[in-house]
C-alpha cells in the first residue's frame, strides 16, 4: 500500500508542478515538447511524431501583458496561456497546436500569428456537423494537415504504424483512466478533490506511456483495497475545469467527495475510446463524433444533462456542482438547459462561478458550505 | 444560554436564546470581519443579559468572519442561519431576501424551514448594502435618512448600469445634470431592487416573502423591492439580528 500512495502522491506533484513536470518528462524521455491548446487536441499525432504533447490549461498567472490582446471578458484560461506565451514561457516548445472551439479561442488564433513569431503555431478547426459523413471527412483532413506539419518539424513522415501504435497507446491511457475513475470513487480519504484533480492532470505533463503504466500500478494497489466508508456528500462536477485547486480544498473542507467528473479537463479527456476499425486518422476522427455531452464539440441532442444523470446514478451522487469559467461562453449556454433538466429530476445543483487566478474565495466557501448544509 | 454570532462585512451582530428559545439580549455593533466588533457585540449582550461568558453552552458563529470565529463550537453559514432565524420568528416563510453589507442572497424554504434552493450576488457589490453606502456618500445623505431622501422621490430617473461604481458615476452625472438628490436617490434604489428581482427570478419567489439583513432597515428599499417582486413582504421589527438568531436557535438545536 505504501508503495502505491508513494506513486498516488508523485503524480499529485507532478500534476501540481506542470513547470517541473514537464522538464523531467522531456529529460527523461528525450523528446522535444508540443504545446496542445484544450480541449481535443490530436495529441496521437504529436505523439507519433516522436514529440511530447503537453496540455496547455493556463494557470495562475496574472499580468498586464496580454490585455493589448484579449479584453477583460475572455476566460482566465486564455488570459493565462497569452500571458505565459507572451512572457516567454511557451519558448521551449517546437510548436503549439491551437483549437478553435470558441470565439476567445478563434480570436487568439490571429492574435498569437501577430503577436508570437518565432513560436511555430498549428491552427486546428473542428467541424460542428462532426457526425455527418461529411463533418467526418473533414476531421480527417484537419488531421492529416496537422500531421503534414509536425512530419515537417519532425523532418520525416508519420508511418501508418507509428500513428496506429499511438492511437493505440491512448486508447490504453483512455481505458486505464476510466477504470481508475471507478476505483478512485471507492476511495473518498484517498482520492480528496485536490489529490484526484492533480493525478488526472499530470497526465497532460508526462509521457501517456509512462503516465499510463503508472496508473496501472496505482489501479492494481486500490483493486485490492476495501471501499471506504465515509460521511462525505457525494458530488460530480461538470464543466470546462475546476481550478484553482484551493476551490477543490474547499469540497474537502465541506465533506463533499467528487465521486466522479464530467470536466472538459479530467474525464471527457478520456470518456470515448476510438474504435478499432479503420486507418489511425480515421478512428481519431470517429472518436471525436462520438464524444457526446461536451458543450465545446457541437451536440443537437444536447445530452449532457442525460449523461449528468446516468452518472449521479452510477456513482450513486448526491448533487451536480456546476463548475462556470468566468467568461465561458459555451458553458454559459449549457447551464439554463442542465438547471431545468435538474429541477425536474429533484437533483441539487450548485452553480459556482471559477476563475483560475482566484485570490479571494470567501463568496464560494459560502456557496459549497450552504450546498452541504442543504445536502446534509 | 446559546449565543449565536453574525459577523458580517460591515456589522457585527450577537444574539443570547434561553434554553426555552426565548431572545434574552440582541447586540449590534456597527463594524464587521476583521476587526474588534464582534467582541464588543458579544460583551454587550452579554452585559444586557446579565451574563458571564461562562454561562454560554454553546456558540454558534455565521457571516462572512465565521470561519476566523475561534469560541464558536461550530460554523454555519449565513444561508442556513438566516432560514432559521426567519422561521423562528416568521413560521409562513418561504423566502428570504437578504441583503447584508457585501452579499445579497434570495433563499428559498421547504414548508420544513429546510433551506431549498438559494442564490447569492456574483463578486459585484450591486444590490447590497454597500451600494446603499455609496448612495448615501454620492447624495449627501446621511444612511440613516436615506429612506426618508428616498420617499421624498418620484420616478423618472433612471440608473441602468448594475455595477456599483459605474452607478456612482451615473448618480454623479445625473445630479450634474439638474436632477434633485430626491429623484436620483428614488431612481437608485428601484435599481438595486431590480437588481434583487432579477436574481429573485433567477430562483423563483415563493410568498410568503421576507426581508433580512441589515439592509432591509431601510424601509424605502423594502417598498422598492416589494414593488419590483410584485409580493408583498413581510416586515421584521429587526431584520439585521436574524443571521444571529438563527445561529443562536443552531447553538440551542445542537446542545
Amino acid at each position: 500500500m505504501n508503495k502505491i500512495l508513494q506513486i498516488i502522491r508523485q503524480l499529485e506533484s507532478a500534476g501540481e508542478n506542470p513547470k517541473e513536470t514537464i522538464r523531467k518528462s522531456m529529460a527523461q524521455s528525450g523528446k522535444k515538447a508540443i504545446g496542445c491548446f484544450p480541449i481535443y487536441a490530436p495529441e496521437e499525432l504529436v505523439y507519433s511524431a516522436g514529440f511530447l504533447p503537453i496540455g496547455m490549461w493556463g494557470g495562475p498567472k496574472n499580468g498586464t501583458l496580454s490585455d493589448r490582446y484579449l479584453q477583460t471578458f475572455c476566460c482566465s484560461i486564455m488570459k493565462a496561456n497569452t500571458e505565459l506565451a507572451l512572457s516567454g514561457s511557451y519558448d521551449m516548445l517546437s510548436g503549439i497546436i491551437l483549437t478553435a472551439y470558441c470565439d476567445t479561442m478563434k480570436c487568439i488564433m490571429e492574435n498569437w500569428k501577430m503577436a508570437l513569431p518565432h513560436l511555430r503555431l498549428i491552427p486546428m478547426v473542428y467541424p460542428q456537423n462532426r457526425k455527418a459523413a461529411s463533418g467526418v471527412a473533414f476531421m480527417e483532413e484537419e488531421f492529416t494537415r496537422v500531421k503534414a506539419q509536425l512530419e515537417e518539424l519532425r523532418g520525416g513522415q508519420i508511418t501508418e504504424q507509428e500513428l496506429t501504435e499511438a492511437v493505440d497507446c491512448y486508447d490504453d491511457y483512455r481505458r486505464t483512466m476510466q477504470q481508475f475513475t471507478k476505483l478512485a470513487s471507492r476511495h473518498p480519504a484517498i482520492f480528496t478533490a485536490r489529490r484526484r484533480h492533480a493525478v488526472i492532470k499530470a497526465a497532460s505533463f508526462m509521457d501517456k506511456r509512462v503516465y499510463t503504466e503508472k496508473m496501472k500500478q496505482i489501479i492494481c494497489g486500490l483493486e485490492k483495497l476495501e471501499p471506504e466508508v465515509t460521511d462525505h456528500k457525494r458530488v460530480i462536477l461538470t464543466g470546462l475545469m475546476a481550478e484553482p485547486a484551493e476551490v477543490l480544498d474547499l469540497l474537502e473542507e465541506n465533506r463533499l467527495f467528487v465521486a466522479a467528473d464530467d470536466l472538459a479537463q479530467e474525464t471527457r479527456q478520456f470518456s470515448v475510446i476510438a474504435p478499432k476499425k479503420g486507418s489511425a486518422i480515421e478512428r481519431m476522427a470517429q472518436r471525436i463524433a462520438m464524444q457526446d455531452g461536451c458543450t465545446f464539440l457541437y451536440d443537437a441532442e444536447k445530452s449532457r444533462g442525460i449523461r449528468l444523470m446516468e452518472l449521479k446514478k452510477q456513482y450513486n451522487a448526491d448533487a451536480i456542482i456546476f463548475c462556470q469559467l468566468k467568461f465561458c461562453d459555451p458553458d454559459e449556454f449549457d447551464y439554463p438547459i442542465i438547471k431545468k433538466q435538474m429541477e425536474a429530476a429533484e437533483i441539487p445543483l450548485l452553480h459556482i462561478e471559477l476563475e483560475q487566478q482566484m485570490e479571494s474565495l470567501g463568496q464560494i466557501r459560502t456557496r459549497l458550505q450552504g450546498f452541504a448544509e442543504i445536502l446534509e | 444560554m446559546y449565543l449565536g454570532v453574525d459577523i458580517g462585512s460591515s456589522a457585527s451582530k450577537a444574539v443570547i436564546l434561553d434554553k426555552e428559545g426565548q431572545i434574552q439580549a440582541t447586540a449590534v455593533v456597527n463594524t464587521g470581519a476583521g476587526s474588534s466588533g464582534v467582541d464588543l457585540a458579544v460583551r454587550q449582550a452579554l452585559g444586557k443579559a446579565g451574563l458571564t461568558d461562562t454561562q454560554i453552552k454553546r456558540c454558534v458563529a455565521t457571516g462572512y468572519g465565521r470561519v476566523l470565529f475561534e469560541r464558536a463550537d461550530k460554523q454555519i453559514t449565513e444561508i442556513s442561519c438566516h432560514a432559521k432565524g426567519v422561521r423562528h420568528i416568521q413560521k409562513e416563510a418561504k423566502t428570504i431576501i437578504d441583503i447584508g453589507g457585501q452579499d445579497a442572497k434570495v433563499i428559498r424554504l421547504r414548508d420544513s424551514g429546510a433551506v431549498e434552493n438559494f442564490i447569492m450576488n456574483e463578486k459585484c457589490a450591486a444590490g447590497t448594502g454597500r451600494f446603499l453606502e455609496v448612495m448615501s456618500l454620492v447624495l449627501g445623505c446621511p444612511l440613516s435618512q436615506l429612506s426618508d431622501l428616498v420617499k421624498k422621490g418620484k420616478t423618472g430617473v433612471s440608473i441602468s448600469s448594475v455595477c456599483t461604481v459605474f452607478a456612482e458615476s451615473e448618480m454623479i452625472s445625473q445630479l450634474s445634470s439638474g436632477q434633485t438628490a430626491a429623484d436620483v436617490a428614488f431612481g437608485a434604489m428601484e435599481s438595486i431592487a431590480q437588481r434583487i428581482s432579477g436574481m429573485g427570478n433567477r430562483i423563483g419567489i415563493i410568498p410568503a416573502v421576507v426581508m433580512s439583513g441589515g439592509a432591509a432597515l431601510n424601509q424605502a428599499l423594502v417598498d422598492s423591492v416589494e414593488a419590483a417582486v410584485g409580493q408583498p413582504i413581510l416586515r421584521l421589527a429587526d431584520p439585521q439580528i436574524i443571521g444571529a438568531l438563527g445561529a443562536a436557535k443552531y447553538a440551542l438545536e445542537l446542545a
